[in-house]
């Protein structure tokens, strides 16, 4: 007969890094409030993108551009 | 939804809810206004304050990141101020932000100008755009969260309208279609 082996507990996988972020995660990664994070949209100093409904977000690379980490 | 109609309950509950989610936003975006308003309120003021400090060359020292350096004069919110500085063609006066950032302080020059009421003039206007910009993306982020919230729910209740609506005409084309036997 055969055994069914016994189910392992699933691992653990480290949380996967997003393409982009919504403007308060963007604000909460750069600690600032998330008023500033819009004015450095406005000045071109953080691109964007949109999604579907019109909702901006932060691509990681503009973050870590900013953060000075890339 | 028409906005000559009644909303519905469940366009109420979709509205009370986008406004508790959005509760923060919405008390941050008020402040954020009148705080504009009181900069344009003491516009004349403020510049004033400003070009007298220009004469007086007083105020620290604030070097931006473009390695210009500006003297401080008023502060305009928490992290944007005037500064001015003496060039060849007289006083220059500029808005500038200290933005605290994770990696470091940014420091930019926003506008720049030799009439320091003309740098405030613009330096409102921006912030208006800032406004506008934020504005657009909560109106994306409630219907993002209506849809996401309310999408099942709406189908369910446009069903339910239609074939109440439907029902109601069969029922009187029926009757009146018996009144004329």
């Amino acid at each position: 007969m055969e055994t069914i082996p016994k189910n392992e507990e699933p691992t653990a996988t480290p949380p996967t890094e997003r393409l982009a972020y919504s403007i308060q995660e963007a604000a909460d990664m750069l600690g600032v409030n998330y008023f500033s994070v819009y004015r450095l949209i406005q000045r071109n100093k953080l691109k964007v993108c949109r999604a579907l409904r019109g909702k901006l977000l932060v691509p990681r690379t503009e973050l870590l551009k900013l953060l000075g980490t890339e | 939804m028409n906005y000559y109609e009644r909303p519905t309950q469940l366009q109420e509950q979709a509205n009370a809810e986008a406004m508790q989610h959005f509760a923060e936003h919405l008390k941050q975006f008020k402040a954020n206004c009148d705080a504009l308003q009181n900069i344009e309120r003491n516009l004349t003021m403020t510049a004033s304050d400003a070009s007298r400090a220009a004469l007086q060359s007083s105020g620290r020292i604030v070097q931006t990141d473009d390695g210009a350096q500006w003297q401080h004069a008023v502060d305009l919110t928490g992290i944007t101020s005037i500064c001015h500085r003496r060039t060849a063609a007289g006083f220059e006066f500029a808005t500038v932000e200290c933005l605290p950032l994770k990696s470091g302080e940014m420091k930019d020059v926003l506008n720049t100008g030799h009439d320091a009421r003309e740098v405030l003039q613009a330096f409102v206007r921006d912030q208006r755009q800032v406004l506008k910009v934020w504005k657009d993306d909560v109106n994306a982020q409630v219907k993002e969260l209506e849809s996401e919230t309310f999408w099942g729910r709406n189908q369910a209740e446009d069903l339910r309208f239609s074939l109440a609506r439907r029902s109601a005409k069969a029922t009187h084309s029926s009757t009146s279609f018996l009144s004329r036997l």
